[in-house]
């Protein structure tokens, strides 16, 4: 290999011409990377938003209404999944649930007329296709879908699935080789170094794009979204710390058994649903640990030792963190209060506080809210919680002198440019410097500066590969967010629909607070990027999170969160 | 599940949230781009305080600093050492206001590309001047400290703003444990941020003020008996001069004389004529802020008058205002504007010249007339018209006294060729007489001006 890539530099070295080309791929990236997106956003975005029908509810006038949910909640409310026009039923009245297996269960939601299956009252029960439901005294009987009724439907999913992912895939990699060469000509000493962690990533996605293939899921677009940021952290790396090329890309392949795990998990709801009890605990134990033995770097005692390999267990707890808001329809309407969470995410931030990772408790708490929203409804509960965050941020705030300082230089960076703002006037300098475009791979200055891989990267990228194309890395995490929100209405229970908003919302806070911290419009907390800031933790973590977007993704056969029918059903 | 899909939108409030402030930055970045990239500090642009961005030529063409790759100074010595302080240092001592000022029109920025060329070398800054003139006048002043300055009073091109001591660049001496002393006050960019003690090169503001106010001076006669009592203050003269008209008051600096003049013509006016002529205060020069003048004479007596009317007292001139003046005495009452930068080429682009800027006149056109006759007589009665080759030089030299240190040598004029109508000043602290030790450092200077621009105008 290293015959090659010398032989690659010299004849690079000898050829003007390809000098002059080196000039011009400045305008390729972010044109390429356009591409790709755009493609992604168009899979992600603009596919047929057909419903999944489980079963039908058949009503006293003969009328069928559709089940379109694994969870639904049933009554006279606009907001229902099922709606019945009664006015006997009440405005929230049952919760409809369908398991893994294919069976049912019904559960009186505190309902005025009360839930009677067979003609028996029950609060909560089996139901099978056939039996009669009765709310309020309106009869209805479950009837399932026929075989023809889910082929066809099938079918109308699939009716649009126009953009190859292989290709956008291959767009990719054409990028990623591209971008790899000009690292090597320009950073010649770690060319080889860069070579094989090119090659790595080029190998571990097409691997993954392989697996999935052969477990018949045949969309890619999430993936390639993480796969575009996850090289643009494999640049940024490049430049700023090649020694760590190796590291990064095990944190790569971890991440990705973090995807398929967390993916396996949530395949099987049931199983999901205890795996979500060891999660919360091992959240709070993974901080707990961290808090008894965790080491200080860069005042924020976040880091745990084990052998020669250090870790931050807080990237990891964002993940337990999802696990233990998500929850599912029936669990949300029997246990109305959110206490429970409250008190569990009150003990994740303060660990954090005390841990001084005010970037992940920030984090934590957003995404704290947003579960909060998802799950009540109640902007009251939100804004008590904020209050009272507010309140103890401020405490936090005088009592550590350290953090009051970053805020102080919020907004006057210039006039401290050389002390608490010198690494935001640094990072406003070299994205001007860098321009729309770049100055090229490897040909940046911002590294040098403490944490630019990390806190700073929104600048790190736009210094070496412009303005442009750390907009685009922006706008994937954007993309993300789209995606989720538009495939939630047919999701299927809403464990994966909390879980997927809170991951995206992750991702969204985390790149808010690194873009905006960089560029001074927020204080400086020192987030990382997803995906594209240097750290191993923080790329496990993220990996980690898409399982839950992937669990939400309910197109036909596209998420390998999502258990394509067994050959059993398909036998039967 | 339909509510929670509703509510699922607060993610994606968020999500425009992100946006909106992306969009708002990119905003912010199109119109503040510029100003982050030019102020200093900034990693591409500047290396430590310093600009570095592009290459600057003398007037000659002579390369002075390539900074495409790091700081490479010219391959001359002298010519290192004597242009350092317009240049600025490597390591951050000596700033460049000069290099600040030009920054902007110098390095290629613009929000489409940043910094981004694919033409290295391709700014080029020619300064007004000149390598050759600038080592002389470095070698003029070798030993002392001090500064020279030199100018074209028809253009404002600085062909010299010499400071010394210096050194190279590219021999840095330990200065933080130099105990010979000849590194005292080393970063001091003489030439702009010092102010000195005018001495008898005053007599020439005493002169004008005289000239303009007081109808029948030229055809006065003054009498000196070597002292005189003025305001209950003693003024001693540096000779017995006897009977004098105001020529040879002028060409033997006599106190006597001007004291009385300055005397006669009383604190205000005095005040108003250094002011008018731009010696009081600072003002602003290609970057730098030019030390201020100082001629105060609000608290004066009649005594006090007289010794800041003869460049005594509390006067403070600076090199650059001196050297107007002296412009705008060749110049019919009228100076040009002195300035270094000439010209900044970016690929075929001229991004700045340099255009001449003429002041109010400070003098009627007969005021200025006279001096120069006065200060033409100078030479050629006292100084010697032999010291300066073949150029009609017209000048004053001062000897400013300093307690308890031998005085400051001064020398200012300009010289009436239309081949090298340059004005001049040459300021040596500690140098003893100023027609003795910094008028012959004014001849060597003038003579390489000389050549100079003859070689410019024969290539031309």
């Amino acid at each position: 290999m290293q015959e090659i890539l010398t032989k690659f530099l010299d004849t690079v070295e000898q050829t003007p011409a390809l000098l002059q080309l080196d000039g011009a791929l400045r305008y390729v990236f972010p044109l390429l990377a356009l591409v790709i997106l755009i493609r992604c956003g168009k899979s992600l975005l603009m596919f047929r938003r057909e419903p999944e029908v489980w079963a039908w509810l058949a009503g006293p006038t003969g009328d069928r209404i559709p089940v379109m949910h694994w969870e639904s909640l049933i009554g006279r409310g606009k907001g229902c999944d099922v709606t019945l026009e009664y006015p006997t039923i009440s405005r929230t009245h049952a919760v409809l649930t369908r398991y893994d297996d294919g069976s049912w269960t019904i559960m009186d939601a505190g309902s005025t007329g009360g839930v009677f299956v067979n003609g028996k009252q029950q609060s909560l029960s089996v139901v099978r296709f056939g039996d009669v439901l009765s709310f309020g005294g309106v009869e209805f009987t479950l009837v399932p879908i026929t075989q023809e009724q889910e082929r066809i439907q099938a079918e109308a999913r699939t009716r649009r699935a126009v953009v190859r992912p292989w290709l956008t895939l291959l767009l990719l990699t054409l990028f990623q080789m591209l971008a790899c060469a000009q690292l090597c000509v320009h950073l010649p000493e770690d060319a080889e170094a860069i070579l094989s962690g090119f090659l790595a990533l080029i190998a571990v996605e097409w691997g993954l794009f392989a697996l999935l293939r052969l477990a018949k899921r045949r969309s890619f677009d999430v993936e390639t979204v993480a796969f575009f940021l996850t090289t643009m952290g494999l640049c940024v790396v490049s430049t700023s710390a090649p020694d760590s090329i190796r590291k990064e890309l095990i944190a790569v392949v971890c991440g990705i058994f973090a995807y398929l795990a967390v993916s396996w998990s949530l395949r099987d709801l049931e199983r999901a649903k205890k795996i979500r009890y060891l999660a919360a605990a091992g959240g709070i134990l993974l901080l707990a640990a961290n808090l008894l033995l965790g080491v200080e770097k860069f005042g924020a005692k976040n880091w745990m030792q084990f052998g020669g390999v250090s870790f931050q267990p807080s990237e990891l707890v964002k993940i337990c963190f999802v696990f233990a808001g998500a929850s599912t329809l029936q669990r949300l309407m029997a246990k109305r209060n959110l206490i429970l969470f409250i008190g569990y995410s009150a003990a994740i931030c303060g660990c954090l506080a005390l841990m001084n990772d005010f970037g992940t408790a920030i984090i934590s708490f957003v995404t704290f809210l947003i579960i909060a929203f998802l799950r009540s409804g109640n902007f009251a509960t939100i804004a008590l919680a904020c209050a009272g965050t507010g309140f103890a941020g401020v405490l936090a705030l005088q009592f550590k002198p350290y953090a009051m300082k970053r805020f102080s230089a919020w907004g006057h960076v210039w006039e401290n440019a050389a002390t608490t703002g010198y690494s935001q006037t640094r990072a406003l300098m070299c994205i001007a410097s860098g321009g729309l475009f770049g100055l090229g791979a490897g040909k940046g200055w911002l590294h040098h500066v403490g944490a630019a891989d990390t806190d700073l990267v929104f600048a790190l990228v736009s210094e070496e590969w412009g303005l442009l194309l750390a907009v685009l890395c922006v706008a994937a995490i954007v993309i993300l967010a789209a995606f989720v929100v538009r495939s939630l209405p047919q999701g299927r229970s809403c464990f994966y629909a909390i879980g997927a908003a809170s991951a995206v919302t992750i991702y969204v806070v985390q790149a808010m607070l690194n873009v905006f911290g960089t560029t001074d419009i927020l204080p400086l907390t020192g987030v990382t990027f997803p995906f594209v800031s240097n750290g191993g933790s923080s790329m496990i973590c993220v990996w980690g999170l898409l399982a839950f977007i992937k669990a939400a993704d309910t197109r036909q056969n596209a998420s390998f969160a999502i258990r394509l029918p067994g050959r059993k059903e398909a036998a039967a | 599940m339909k509510q929670i899909s509703k509510r699922a939108w607060m993610a994606m409030a968020l999500a425009i949230a992100l946006l909106a402030g992306l969009l708002i930055f990119v905003g912010s970045y199109f119109v503040n781009a510029k100003d982050w990239v030019t102020f200093p500090g900034s990693p591409h642009v500047y290396t430590g305080v310093n600009p570095d961005c592009g290459r600057i030529y003398d007037r000659s063409g002579m390369l002075l600093l390539n900074t495409d790759d790091g700081r490479v100074y010219s391959t001359d010595e002298t010519v290192r050492r004597s242009t350092m302080h317009l240049l600025g240092d490597r390591d951050g001592y000596i700033s460049a206001p000069l290099l600040k000022t030009y920054a902007s029109k110098m390095f290629g920025f613009d929000v489409v590309n940043g910094l981004y060329t694919d033409e290295p070398g391709s700014v080029a800054a020619r300064l007004t001047i000149s390598a050759a003139v600038q080592s002389a006048a470095q070698q003029a002043l070798s030993g002392y400290r001090g500064t020279i300055g030199v100018y074209n009073y028809k253009t404002g091109e600085l062909l010299c703003a010499v400071t010394s001591p210096s050194y190279d660049p590219d021999n840095v001496p330990d200065v933080a444990n130099d105990t010979t002393g000849s590194y005292e006050g080393v970063y001091v960019n003489r030439f702009f941020d010092a102010s000195y003690t005018p001495g008898s090169i005053f007599k020439l503001v005493t002169a004008a003020a005289a000239l303009e106010t007081i109808p029948d001076v030229q055809s006065r006669t003054f009498q000196c008996d070597g002292k005189t009592i003025i305001g209950g203050q003693e003024i001693i003269c540096n000779g017995v001069h006897g009977s004098l008209d105001l020529a040879g008051a002028l060409a033997h600096s006599c106190n006597v004389a001007f004291g009385e003049l300055a005397a006669e013509l009383g604190a205000e006016t005095l005040q108003d004529y250094a002011e008018k002529l731009g010696l009081t205060g600072s003002f602003s020069c290609e970057g730098y802020t030019v030390a201020s003048g100082k001629i105060d004479l609000s608290q004066a007596d009649d005594g006090d008058v007289a010794w800041a009317g003869i460049g005594q007292y509390t006067d403070q001139v600076s090199a650059p205002a001196f050297l107007r003046y002296m412009g705008a005495i060749a110049n019919g009452g009228q100076a040009a504007e002195p300035y270094l930068m000439q010209r900044v080429r970016k690929g075929d682009d001229i991004t700045y010249e340099a255009k001449t800027v003429l002041s109010d006149a400070v003098l009627k056109p007969e005021t200025a007339d006279t001096l120069t006759k006065l200060m033409r007589n100078n030479v050629q009665s006292v100084y010697g018209d032999w010291q300066f080759g073949g150029l009609s030089v017209c000048a004053k030299s001062g000897t400013a006294e300093r307690e308890g240190q031998t005085a400051n040598a001064m020398f200012a004029g300009f010289a009436l060729d239309s081949s090298c109508p340059v004005a001049f000043v040459v300021f040596v602290e500690n140098g003893g007489s100023g027609s003795a030790v910094a008028a012959p450092m004014a001849a060597k200077v003038l003579q390489t001006c000389a050549q100079v621009l003859s070689a410019e105008a024969a290539a031309k």
